[in-house]
């Protein structure tokens, strides 16, 4: 393994002493194993505020860096029975002969008379209340996983490193953030050094 | 990495031992258990039929085993349709549960022997007490419209072509059944890559074939019994039959195995939760889609000789009856399963599908019990028409019906088990095991 070397240009302790801000710590790995092994300790410290990176999805990262379980699908069902009642709620008004306040003005519906079914009838309802709840629930996923994501995010610290780059090719990191609440620079460089990564190195934001 | 992978074939070898993956010798109790509930349950529909107790016409008796009979056929359909696709896709996670789909559809082999009552029918000259086609002279005496309609159709529909058409789906499906079960047992002793190739190369001729044979085998054996009428889509609905009762099957014999202590570390909730996401997708979803296209373009159109059937379905006791299985084949487990845990959780997920093998049961009465009204033409209102076939009964509680079903799923259940004994529970030198045993959802 390459002993630990820190970037020469950027002394780590006095990182954030200096006019730019520090972001935070980056630690490298060479293997999927080791990110593994070391996320479950970053967990047990009780750091919040860290990720990890990866050029591929690894399995049962999840878990190591104890990451709870996204409430994604709970508001994706809301969105999509939302979708089901809107559809199922516009056929209506818009089928019914009756006049009613919308809006603040008084409308009656524009009812469709064909081969004689009557207006309110549920099966020609049905297409329609199934593209809604499809758009709703396709449209809320995308954009709450974007949201959630903190997307689009045009500018970010790490691009900076040029470290980094590896994280989409081979190599595998350990970002704990500075505005961690246990993030202390100096013990956690000395932290991240007991994990056993390849560099440790400091970003600036 | 050496270390790992060593340690990770040691771990393989120790689940692979027999105590795993083999039928320990009591289960042979359970199969002569089901042989007797089949002896059993078969002999009592017979003699129920034969006395017309419980009000038990004819053409109900032969109806309710026409039921029962397709109610086996689809669980092993299924099956089938299961282990094709998975070489078909070359998919790698499903190697784990692969065997008791293999199981499922090695009884096509002999389900013909099953269809024999049909044969005997045909033979006493009584075929028209269910395909009505089969006497074309009396449908003449009962309602010249409706001959007027069939009679255009005797080129397909003729006794003749009917049993040749028989024999070749039977022929097709034990043939497949055959091929990938028998290719796939051999591969447990030798191992050898070649096999898969093979199995993999021929899934994509043995799908059309698949296709088209449960295609028009439900042309035959269940349109045909309203002949005058058609609908272009009631393959597609008779295969969401089949992968319904084929993915609910499966999902039982998996966790039965698992409950006796076998497949331990082979069959993850990982894999439950895909075989939750199948039967979720077909016997679900895919299903009210279908059975939807296929009531809303008749309903739109509403030409009376498309119409007659649903009709039939929604006079009398059948309109509650339809509406119980929009909601017990639809709603209802849609909701149930549609989160991940009651996948991945055993409890849930065997209810789950206990409870669509029975409105799969449900849907197949619906498919072939009523009978549409030869009158239809006469009446001047659809409230007429509805008034007086307001008590029409379903029969669903006559207990021919359950003493049927139960029959033909204890055979298909000891002749499972029967299969599984013989064989490995996992197949073992499948090359994409190992994948199977690290899948993961992400």
């Amino acid at each position: 393994m390459t002993a630990v070397v820190t970037n020469t240009t950027q002394p780590l302790a006095t990182a954030n002493a200096k006019a730019t801000r520090l972001h935070g710590l980056l630690a490298e790995f060479e293997t999927p194993g080791d990110l593994m092994h070391a996320a479950e300790k970053v967990r047990d410290a009780g750091y919040r505020w860290w990720d990890c990176h990866s050029p591929f999805p690894v399995h049962g990262l999840d878990a190591a860096m104890g990451i709870k379980r996204t409430i994604l699908p709970v508001l994706v069902f809301g969105a999509g029975a939302t979708g089901t009642f809107t559809a199922l709620g516009l056929q209506a008004f818009t089928n019914s002969f009756s006049e009613t306040i919308w809006a603040g003005v008084w409308v009656t519906g524009y009812p469709f008379l064909i081969s004689g079914k009557p207006a309110m009838s549920l099966p020609a309802f049905i297409p329609v209340i199934f593209e809604l709840t499809i758009l709703f629930s396709a449209l809320s996923a995308v954009s709450l996983m974007f949201l959630f994501n903190g997307l689009p995010q045009l500018y970010h610290p790490l691009f900076k490193s040029n470290r980094f780059r590896r994280a989409s090719n081979d190599r595998f990191f350990i970002v704990i953030e500075a505005r961690d609440p246990k993030f202390l620079p100096k013990k956690t460089e000395e932290f991240l050094k007991t994990l056993d990564p390849i560099a440790v190195e400091a970003v600036e934001d | 990495m050496a270390h790992a992978s060593g340690h990770a074939s040691a771990h393989t070898a120790d689940l692979l031992s027999p105590e795993n993956i083999q039928l320990p010798a009591f289960a042979l109790g359970f199969r002569n258990i089901a042989l007797g509930i089949a002896v059993v349950g078969l002999g009592a529909g017979a003699a129920i039929g034969y006395t017309e107790s419980f009000g038990t016409t004819s053409a109900h008796f032969w109806r309710a085993y026409l039921i029962a009979f397709l109610f086996g056929l689809t669980m092993c359909l299924g099956g089938l349709f299961f282990v094709v696709i998975q070489h078909l896709v070359r998919a790698g996670w499903s190697v784990a549960v692969r065997r008791p789909a293999e199981a499922l559809a090695a009884n096509l082999r002999w389900y013909w022997i099953l269809f024999i009552p049909f044969a005997v029918l045909w033979f006493m000259g009584k075929a028209n007490v269910l395909w009505l086609w089969a006497d074309m002279e009396s449908m003449r005496a009962n309602s010249q419209a409706e001959y007027d309609i069939v009679i255009q159709k005797v080129a397909f529909l003729n006794p003749t072509f009917f049993w040749i058409r028989a024999l070749v789906y039977f022929a097709i499906w034990a043939g497949l059944a055959s091929f990938y079960v028998g290719n796939s047992v051999k591969q447990d002793e030798s191992g050898d890559i070649t096999l898969t190739e093979k199995m993999q190369k021929w899934a994509g001729p043995a799908m059309i074939l698949f296709g088209l044979s449960t295609t028009f085998a439900a042309f035959d054996w269940i349109m045909s019994l309203s002949p005058a009428w058609f609908s272009t889509m009631f393959g597609v609905y008779f295969f969401c039959g089949c992968a319904t009762a084929g993915y609910a099957s499966m999902i039982i014999i998996t966790l039965r195995l698992q409950q006796l202590g076998l497949l331990k570390g082979i069959v993850s909730s990982e894999h439950r939760q895909d075989l939750g996401k199948l039967l979720f997708a077909f016997g679900m979803v895919f299903w009210a889609y279908i059975g939807f296209s296929q009531y809303m373009l008749i309903w739109y159109a509403n030409i009376p000789e498309e119409t007659g059937w649903f009709l039939a379905r929604q006079v009398g006791g059948w309109g509650l009856f339809s509406f119980a299985l929009l909601f017990g084949h639809f709603v209802i487990p849609f909701l149930g399963l549609i989160s991940k845990w009651p996948k991945r959780f055993p409890p849930t997920l065997v209810v789950a599908a206990v409870w669509m093998l029975c409105f799969h049961y449900v849907d197949l009465y619906w498919l072939i019990m009523p009978e549409i009204p030869h009158d239809l033409a006469s009446f001047d209102t659809y409230a007429a028409m509805a008034d007086k076939y307001s008590d029409t009964p379903t029969h669903f509680a006559n207990p021919v019906n359950f003493v049927l079903v139960f029959g033909v799923i204890a055979i298909v259940a000891a002749q499972t088990i029967s299969t599984l004994s013989r064989v490995a529970l996992v197949p073992k030198r499948d090359p994409r095991l190992a994948d199977s045993l690290r899948f993961e959802n992400i």
